[in-house]
């Protein structure tokens, strides 16, 4: 199933791809092309299913999250250690929020996020299939971008797995078809992506969706990544 | 007004505890009392002032900003040290065979069972509860935020999303207390509760899910999820635990499948991640270390013991040079001892046992939410944990490490 899905949705890329034209991103972003890809999985969590098609129009995201240094050029009364400049900032949704609209930029929606994250071919981490704790930031305590072997999600991102969490814009819903109860489906919590190893490796899956109350983000680190429409 | 349950300050509080009415414990020991005093004070502590309806509470608070009851604390790690003193009177009464000793154990194995009925789920333990009908303040304020008022025990709220590191607690815990401590009776009953508990997890495909199905955030020993190493140990030493305890037969194949299948007798030999050294996580070696004490006893495969122990030997070389900064240090090596027979410890690390300590008891300052938003500073005493020095205790009498004169 999985493989006639990627095989599907890649001729398909190939396709669309051909005939787009690739702007140039502004400073610090990476261009994302328009298209399906495959998102959710048929292997995580109740939430993460049924595994679909989906498209997006082609945007800008964010090449790194956002650090303190930048987010304290937005709020200057934003604090955080000075050997911490380069590091991600930890910020409630409405501030990631404001900080994004500031920027000129907006949050991501979970399927942009998703398929920055992991491009068009499913796969369970931005790099591919395997997990290795030096393809990842340890926590949220080191620089952006220096885990030891650097890899980058299809598209150019870095840190899409582990460092911090991402808001989105999205509230926590079912997928469509997704019939399983949750109780905390609606319009109470924020979804995060991007999992921080201060969890389990699990939770830097690519599919991984988790649910937050977009101000009470109590001891889970979640950062911003923004995106930019395409004129 | 308080926005949460706060009752009146109270010169001298109450509670129930083993059925009676007592009061505070306020006696600590001196620094310079022997061991044995010292555990016998602090112990008193525990059980006078930590003691939740058998639970133990890792962090209490007195009034006025806590209550006389429920105790009012963090308590997401709760399992860590009603483990602890299961484990410690386990090991006690396995030296005096005193039925006093054994119902105390008792009465915190049933404070397991209770975690379990008051979720109202089988075989989904929560990390603490409280008996209470409204949310109390510091559920807000501490770590972590999966409160739940019970449906199956009306009056109690319980604490939910479980992690690996309690998963481990209670396999040792109860383990513990099944070898050393339960007659008949409550052999059955551990052995009902970890066929329940571990099999719910092995049903979840190896993973520890709440009551909305999703994962909990370090509930994953999934063979077809990425997991940490430690996790692969800490599931196969549940399996072997389980397996010994119940005798099901299910158990047993879980383990060879994860073995033949998904290799996590491999996987687990990198529990301990030394390099780079700032990734070294003493903290986890200590879920490592309860996990290999448990298995490496009860495995009799000289492949994997082999296995078992490059595991044990990859924590020995971080443990070798390690400072007794704090109690569990001391039990990695007391456990090192144990399993492999080596006589480690020098005069100085005996010395290190000697002046073990439970904790200080402080004043603080703590910020309540009230009603209309804003907060209230109440200033209070607060208590942190022996239990892990008490288990040391009676770990280090029944394996002979530590003398009764100390």
């Amino acid at each position: 199933m999985k493989s006639c899905l990627t095989l599907l949705t890649f001729l398909v890329h190939i396709l669309f791809v051909v005939g787009q034209e690739k702007p140039t991103p502004p400073e610090g972003m990476v261009f994302v092309p328009a298209g399906e890809f495959i998102m959710g999985s048929v292997y995580g969590d109740p939430d993460e299913g049924p595994q679909q098609i989906a498209s997006t129009k082609a945007f800008f995201i964010d090449k790194y999250e956002v650090s303190n240094t930048e987010f304290a050029k937005f709020d200057p009364t934003f604090k955080f250690p000075p050997e911490k400049k380069n590091n991600a900032a930890i910020v409630t949704w409405s501030k990631a929020d404001a900080y994004a609209k500031w920027a000129g930029k907006r949050l991501p929606t979970e399927k942009e996020w998703e398929k920055a994250a992991r491009g068009i071919d499913g796969r369970v981490f931005p790099w591919g299939d395997t997990y290795d704790n030096t393809y990842v930031v340890w926590d949220q305590k080191e620089t952006r971008g220096t885990s030891i072997a650097k890899p980058a999600s299809p598209y150019g991102c870095y840190d899409m797995a582990g460092s911090v969490w991402e808001w989105t814009s999205d509230w926590y819903k079912p997928y469509p078809g997704n019939t399983v109860p949750m109780e905390q489906y609606g319009e109470t919590y924020k979804v995060m992506r991007g999992g921080s190893n201060f969890n389990n490796h699990s939770f830097i899956r690519t599919s991984q969706r988790y649910y937050v109350l977009p101000e009470k983000i109590h001891v889970y680190p979640v950062g911003i990544r923004c995106v930019k429409d395409i004129d | 007004m308080f926005k949460y349950c706060l009752l009146p300050l109270v010169s001298v509080f109450t509670f129930i505890n083993h059925g009676l009415l007592a009061q505070k414990v306020n006696e600590f020991p001196k620094k310079t009392d022997p061991l044995y005093k010292k555990v016998e004070m602090f112990d008193r502590l525990m059980l006078g002032n930590h003691w939740n309806e058998g639970a133990i509470m890792q962090h209490v608070i007195f009034p006025p900003a806590g209550l006389e009851q429920p105790i009012v604390g963090s308590q997401a790690d709760c399992l860590d040290p009603t483990s602890e003193m299961l484990a410690a009177y386990s090991h006690k009464y396995a030296i005096t065979g005193d039925p006093k000793d054994r119902k105390i154990a008792n009465d915190i194995f049933e404070a397991i069972l209770k975690l379990e009925k008051v979720t109202g789920v089988e075989g989904l333990v929560a990390r603490s509860f409280n008996r209470t009908n409204e949310p109390l303040w510091h559920e807000e304020v501490f770590w972590y935020h999966e409160w739940h008022q019970s449906s199956s025990m009306p009056g109690y709220r319980w604490l939910g999303d479980l992690s690996a590191d309690k998963f481990t607690s209670i396999f040792y815990g109860v383990g513990t207390f099944w070898e050393l401590c339960a007659d008949a009776e409550y052999k059955d009953k551990a052995a009902g509760l970890l066929d329940r508990f571990i099999g719910r997890v092995v049903d979840n495909n190896f993973k520890l899910t709440d009551l909305d199905g999703k994962m909990t955030l370090w509930g994953n020993f999934c063979p077809n999820l990425p997991h940490q190493e430690l996790n692969s140990l800490e599931m196969l030493a549940a399996l072997k635990v389980t397996h010994h305890i119940t005798g099901k037969e299910r158990y047993n194949a879980a383990y060879h499948m994860l073995i033949d299948r998904y290799h996590y007798d491999d996987h687990q030999i990198n529990s301990k991640i030394l390099f780079p050294k700032e990734w070294r996580n003493v903290g986890d070696d200590y879920h490592a270390a309860r996990s290999l004490y448990m298995i490496i006893r009860l495995e009799d495969d000289p492949n994997l013991l082999n296995k078992y122990r490059m595991n044990l030997n990859r924590h020995w070389y971080d443990w070798k040079d390690i400072e007794f900064t704090w109690e569990s240090n001391i039990w990695f090596l007391m456990v090192y001892k144990v399993l492999t027979g080596e006589d480690i410890f020098t005069e100085e690390k005996k010395q290190g046992i000697k002046d073990m300590w439970g904790f200080e008891r402080n004043t603080k300052e703590f910020k309540i939410p009230q009603k209309d938003g804003s907060f209230k500073m109440v200033r209070s005493e607060e208590e942190r944990t022996a239990a892990a020095m008490i288990r040391n205790y009676w770990f280090g009498r029944y394996y002979g490490i530590i003398d009764e004169k100390w």
